[in-house]
């Protein structure tokens, strides 16, 4: 799966661009808000708990700077990438220790054909690897020139 | 939703992660992901599992060894277990005060 085909599952009422958040907990209900507030999800509640459960697994934030918070629940029909930023930084408990500053959470359905939901976190993680990337993403003006710059453009 | 409803899918989705994290941990921590906390997890699965109300929990047991999934969306009035219509007349006591099962196929519903 390309990142062209994985930014079809947001959109611009998806993206975050200044998280006030600067801890975990805060983060989450932050991200839940704006899940709300970009779909017609009904049940923020059980979206919060299933993330807040898969942080307990371990945390998601795995790249320098970058977490991927996870998962799949009920509480949606297909999909959905929304993509946060936060110019502080959040105590997200990385591996590092050090602050995350991008959040790429994706919520799927308990089924999904294809495995999207796993493909697209691996598309995402490893594009993310390159360094200059992550400083454009973290300088994108808005969500057009964030996408852009994912996309190599 | 009902309160026992919220609790069966955020059960459903405990599980389902536990499930997952077992049978693709190798592919899982190959992206980078730990998973040095899964027996947290499963205590915690415990502890939410102890909230249900005993007949609804073994419900979901026997439906969940027999279908994999015990709860299931409604959309466009279909069971999205068994595809069999759901009558107009459950979706209004939905989210009053009774957890719904489909006739058909005996599984619990949810309105997404």
């Amino acid at each position: 799966m390309d990142i062209v085909e994985v930014l079809k599952h947001t959109s611009p009422a998806l993206f975050l661009p200044d998280l006030k958040a600067t801890d975990k907990a805060s983060a989450l209900a932050e991200i839940v808000e704006g899940l709300v507030a970009g779909t017609s999800i009904q049940n923020p509640d059980t979206i919060l708990q299933m993330l807040k459960s898969r942080e307990h697994l371990g945390s998601t934030a795995v790249g320098p700077g970058i977490a991927f918070p996870h998962g799949r629940t009920l509480a949606v029909q297909r999909l959905t990438i929304l993509i946060a930023r936060s110019r502080a930084g959040v105590d997200f408990e990385s591996e590092d220790g050090g602050p995350t500053h991008l959040f790429f959470v994706l919520v799927a359905p308990p089924q999904d054909s294809g495995h999207q939901y796993i493909k697209s976190l691996a598309t995402l993680i490893d594009r993310l690897q390159d360094g200059d990337l992550r400083a454009k993403l973290r300088d994108a003006a808005d969500y057009e020139s964030f996408c852009a710059a994912l996309k190599g453009d | 939703m009902h309160p026992q409803l919220q609790l069966l899918v955020a059960l459903q989705d405990m599980d389902q992660m536990i499930r997952e994290t077992e049978e693709s941990r190798e592919q899982l921590e190959g992206l980078g992901f730990k998973h040095e906390g899964l027996e947290n997890l499963k205590r915690a699965r415990e502890d939410l599992a102890g909230q249900i109300d005993p007949s609804l929990g073994s419900w979901y047991k026997r439906l969940t060894a027999r279908f994999g999934h015990a709860v299931v969306p409604v959309v466009g009035n279909l069971c999205m277990g068994c595809f069999a219509s759901i009558p107009s007349s459950f979706v209004s006591k939905t989210n009053i005060d009774k957890v719904q099962k489909c006739e058909s196929c005996g599984r619990l519903l949810y309105w997404p």
